[in-house]
This record gives structure tokens, C-alpha cells and sequence, in this order.
């Protein structure tokens, strides 16, 4: 995608006269020796290892009475060792995507150990800590080989963490820890991406502690809950976009994360705020907050940060609807409501070719600095 | 995006393979020797069954076992019972009955001492709501599943149907419960090996 539009661009550039033919190639070459470019049939091998280890999954859970049970549990410890010793042979012969390949596979049979000892043991209610036990092994796995495969492979399992224990009983008279254990994974996983340099998987982490507070605002439902989710998002937004802001540096630096997930917290805080809102006066009013707040994050982050934006212009449209919808859909009757669709979305075409247009200018006359 | 070139191992891939490798097999054998402890020095109860069959993606087919003693009635409470909603565990005092079948003659929101002949199994943690009037307590033992061959679950339901399951476990000292062998009419259908 990127690839095509670099030399979509560059070729636009050679044409014109801006760009010497040489560097651009030489740009270009650059680009493909990155170690995080795609290509095809690395990530074939991973789709293969992926597979592998659902066959292993499998296997375990077929129970298949052919092979005694002590036969199992030393096959799979056999595949741990295996696949892990296979790891280390190709990182040290610079076969760098079979090795990555091997371990996933590693902690496929790993997994396959834990589920084929619940199985074994009929080992009921402890699916969680099943999870939790995975996701360590996945860690030191991407701690000891410093692996980027295995850091995405350990935010998966965070996430498949979050997804037992909702699916066994929620965070409802669940121990404390059970439900700070959520966000810490989270960190470890965000720790995993610094160390392994796994840029993309840092999202696994970001997009868990999002859904993890939507959770806990369902699961518990307050005013005072969605104000602090509003305030929060809010102040790590500012924090990270204000210019002066001692923080901005170090957010520009992560990429457009900080200020991505920082404003859909705020967002997130305000969508709740306006579930939690009664009576007309009250929901326009947070309705113009939520308004405001995404104008204020299109125009604090939208120049740099094309996610920012995008996420901006679909809250502001969607709370005019939502406002629309409450205030006036009910008194002019379903044609009136879509003549007031209309003119609200032709208004809110008008505010973004404004906006867009401000942005360019705002771009070129910082372009020459 | 560039910073991948500046990483470097730290760990030569050999020592990485054998600890990694070595701390997971320590962690699946420290696993099967739980269980597998209790099964060796715990002491036998016999329960009754009502079994239903679901199916869990990652361990396979398993039969969903419910017992006598997973409902708790309010007069075998004796102690003090929270007051407000907590996470809570349960003590059973289990005493064998006539028909050599176990069942719970006393439950307690504080440890049990164990006395005679009686076996005490602790319940897995839980939600607890008080309620004004006292009602059962509905607790799980961590013993709740039955694990079968894909397919077979069909045996165990039939003899759920005919209310012929017996199942037998084995306790612990600190209350731990672990399936040791499913009956169908007082005949084994499956036991199980220590490992």
C-alpha cells in the first residue's frame, strides 16, 4: 500500500524534475531492506505456523484414545523442546521468519501442554489462569529471543486472557487483582513491542485497555465512572498534542498512537457520558461537548495524524445524528428528519472542506522552516 | 521503523531455546504433580451425578457434572456468613451415608477442622451476594467437568438419563478435589492413571 504510493510519488517527482532518478531508486531499495517490509511469503509462514499450531490445538482436543496419555504429555513436551531448539538453530544460521515461525509453534505446544493437562485432569473454573499461565510462557519466550513474532503472539493471548474471563463470570466478585490483571498485561505487552521493536503490535495493547474500560463501564455503570473516562482521555489527549506540553515530544516520538488512543479514550468517555445524560437540556449539552471535543482533536492533531482526523470526523457526524435524531427526529416526523439528515450532513461536508482546507495551508506554510 | 537494526540479541538462541523450553516443562510438570499428588495420597468420596454435554474448543467434548453437594442448603451453615458482597470460598464436611455415598452435613464460610471419618472439601472461589432470607448456596469444586474421548460423551448422557453415574474423588488435606474414576451403575467406565 505504502510501497505503491512511495513510487507513485517518487515517479510524479522524477517527472517533474524534483527528485533525481538515482536517489529515488535508491530510496526505494532502501524501503525493501527493511526488515518490517511486507513481503508475501513471510507472512505465508506465519499463516502456516498459525495453522500448524490450530492442528496441534486440535489434536489435543480430539482426545484421541490411540496414543496413551503419558504418550501425549511427552509429545508435546517433545514439540516444546523441539520447536524451541529448532528456533535457535535457524536464528543462529539468519533464518530469521523460520525462526520466528518455529516459536510461535513453540507456544502453540505449549498452550497444547496446559489445555492437555486440564483435559487430562478434568480441571474445571480455572480457564482464566489456564490463559494467564500461556500468556507468561509467550512472554519469556519473546523476552529470551527477543523476538517481535512472539510479542504479537503474547498481546494475542492478553487478549484471549480478557476474553476467558469474560466468557467465565466477568469481573463480578472476581478478586481484585483479576481485574487490574488487564491492563497490566497490557503493559507487558507495550514493554514487549519497546524491547522487541514490534511497532504494530503496541495496538493489541492500546485497543485492550480501551476495551477493557468500555467493559468496566457496562459491567458498572456511573456518571462519576464516565466523567473520569471523559477527564482522562481528555488530559493524555492535551498532554500529548499541546504544543508546549513537556509530553508532546515523547508521544510524537511512539507514532500517531498516544494521541490516537488518547482522544478515542476521551471520546469513549463522552459516548458514555451521553448514554449517562437525561432530559434535553442535559444531552445537547453533552452532545456540544462531544462536538467540541472532537473539532478540538481534528485541530490539535488532525494536520499530522490521519487517524486522529478520520476518528474526529466520524464522532462529530455521528453526534449531529445522534442530536438530530433526539431533539428534532421526533417532532417533524420521519420525512423532516431525513430533510434535517440531509442539511446536517451537507453542513458537516462545509465544516470538513474548511477544515481540510485550513490544514493544507496551515502545512505549507510550515513546510518551508 | 528503522530500530529493528539497532537490536540486538542478548541471549545466545541456544540458552534462550533451553530456558524457555525448560521453564515451560517445569511449569506443565509442576501441573500434572498437583494433580497427580492428589490422586496418589488424597482420601476416596463417592459422589452422585447429573451430567449434560457441552463442548470446550481447546480440551475437546467434556461431560458437565452437577452433584448433590454443589447446592448448599442454608441449615448446613453454621459460623458467621458475610455480610456484604465478597469473594468467598465454602468448607464442606462431607460423611459417608449408608448407601455409600457421600454428602454434606456441615458447610462454613471459615476453614474446618477435620474430625472422625469426615472428609472437608473446599469450594473454588465465588461471587457471594447476602441475601435477607437464607437461601442455598450454589458452589463448584473444580470437579465439574468430565473430559471424553470426542463422541463419547453419548455413554455418560444415557446413564445421566437412568441416574446411574457415580463419581469418584479424591480430597486432599488443604480440600482439594480431583475425579478419580466415573461409574455407571457402580461399575468403572473410566479410571484414571496417576498420570
Amino acid at each position: 500500500m505504502y510501497r505503491a504510493r512511495l513510487e507513485r510519488d517518487f515517479k510524479h517527482w522524477v517527472d517533474k524534475g524534483l527528485l533525481q532518478e538515482n536517489a529515488a531508486r535508491a530510496m526505494l531499495a532502501e524501503y525493501d531492506g527493511r526488515e518490517s517490509t511486507f513481503r508475501a511469503g513471510r507472512v505465508l509462514l506465519i499463516l502456516a505456523a498459525l495453522l500448524l499450531s490450530a492442528s496441534i490445538l486440535l489434536l489435543v482436543a480430539a482426545n484421541w484414545e490411540a496414543l496413551p496419555r503419558l504418550a501425549r504429555v511427552a509429545g508435546i513436551i517433545a514439540l516444546v523442546w523441539g520447536f524451541h531448539f529448532a528456533a535457535a538453530w535457524l536464528t543462529q544460521t539468519g533464518r530469521t521468519t523460520l525462526a520466528a515461525a518455529a516459536l510461535v509453534l513453540g507456544a502453540a505446544a505449549f498452550g497444547g501442554g496446559i489445555a492437555l493437562i486440564g483435559q487430562m485432569y478434568h480441571l474445571s473454573g480455572d480457564a482464566a489462569d489456564a490463559a494467564l499461565l500461556w500468556f507468561a510462557g509467550a512472554v519469556l519466550s519473546a523476552l529470551a529471543f527477543r523476538s517481535a513474532a512472539m510479542a504479537a503472539v503474547a498481546g494475542g493471548l492478553a487478549w484471549f486472557y480478557f476474553a476467558t474471563v469474560l466468557k467465565d463470570d466477568g469481573f463480578n466478585g472476581a478478586a481484585d487483582w483479576r481485574m487490574w490483571s488487564v491492563p497490566a498485561l497490557a503493559v507487558i505487552v507495550v514493554l514487549l513491542v519497546r524491547f522487541t521493536s514490534a511497532d504494530r503490535v503496541r495496538h493489541l495493547a492500546y485497543l485492550l485497555v480501551l476495551s477493557w474500560l468500555a467493559w468496566l463501564y457496562l459491567d458498572n455503570a456511573s456518571l462519576a465512572f464516565s466523567i473520569g473516562l471523559a477527564a482522562l482521555g481528555l488530559v493524555a489527549f492535551l498532554a500529548a498534542t499541546l504544543p508546549g506540553s513537556p509530553l508532546r515530544a515523547l508521544a510524537i516520538d511512539a507514532g500517531s498512537a498516544p494521541a490516537f488512543y488518547s482522544f478515542a479514550l476521551a471520546l469513549l468517555g463522552f459516548t458514555t457520558l451521553q448514554y449517562e445524560a437525561e432530559g434535553l437540556t442535559t444531552e445537547v449539552l453533552t452532545g456540544a461537548g462531544t462536538l467540541l471535543v472532537a473539532l478540538l482533536g481534528i485541530a490539535l492533531a488532525g494536520a499530522q495524524n490521519g487517524a486522529v482526523r478520520y476518528l474526529g470526523y466520524v464522532a462529530f457526524a455521528g453526534e449531529l445524528l445522534y442530536l438530530a435524531f433526539e431533539t428534532l427526529g421526533s417532532m417533524l416526523g420521519t420525512s423532516g428528519f431525513f430533510l434535517i439528515s440531509g442539511l446536517v450532513v451537507a453542513g458537516i461536508a462545509w465544516i470538513v472542506i474548511r477544515i481540510e482546507g485550513h490544514l493544507a495551508n496551515a502545512r505549507r506554510t510550515e513546510a518551508p522552516q | 521503523m528503522t530500530k529493528s537494526e539497532q537490536k540486538s540479541r542478548w541471549l545466545n538462541p541456544l540458552l534462550a531455546a533451553l530456558l524457555v523450553a525448560g521453564v515451560q516443562t517445569a511449569a506443565l510438570g509442576y501441573m500434572i504433580e498437583g494433580r497427580a499428588s492428589i490422586l496418589r495420597s488424597g482420601r476416596d468420596v463417592l459422589l452422585k451425578t447429573v451430567p449434560v454435554d457441552p463442548r470446550d474448543l481447546l480440551r475437546g467434548d467434556y461431560v458437565i457434572l452437577n452433584y448433590d453437594i454443589s447446592r448448599l442448603q442454608p441449615e448446613l451453615f453454621k459460623g458467621d456468613t458475610p455480610r456484604e458482597q465478597e469473594q468467598a470460598q465454602v468448607y464442606v464436611r462431607l460423611e459417608k451415608q449408608l448407601d455409600g455415598f457421600w454428602a454434606a452435613t456441615e458447610a462454613s464460610f471459615q476453614p474446618l477442622a477435620s474430625a472422625g471419618d469426615s472428609v472437608v472439601l473446599r469450594s473454588l472461589p465465588f461471587a457471594y451476594y447476602p441475601s435477607s432470607s437464607s437461601s442455598s448456596v450454589d458452589v463448584e469444586y473444580g470437579i465439574e467437568r468430565f473430559y471424553v474421548p470426542e463422541g463419547e460423551g453419548r455413554t455418560l448422557e444415557e446413564a445421566r438419563n437412568a441416574q446411574a453415574l457415580s463419581v469418584n474423588i479424591r480430597v486432599d488435606a488443604k480440600g482439594k478435589a480431583q475425579i478419580r474414576e466415573i461409574a455407571v451403575n457402580g461399575s468403572p467406565v473410566y479410571e484414571e492413571p496417576l498420570y
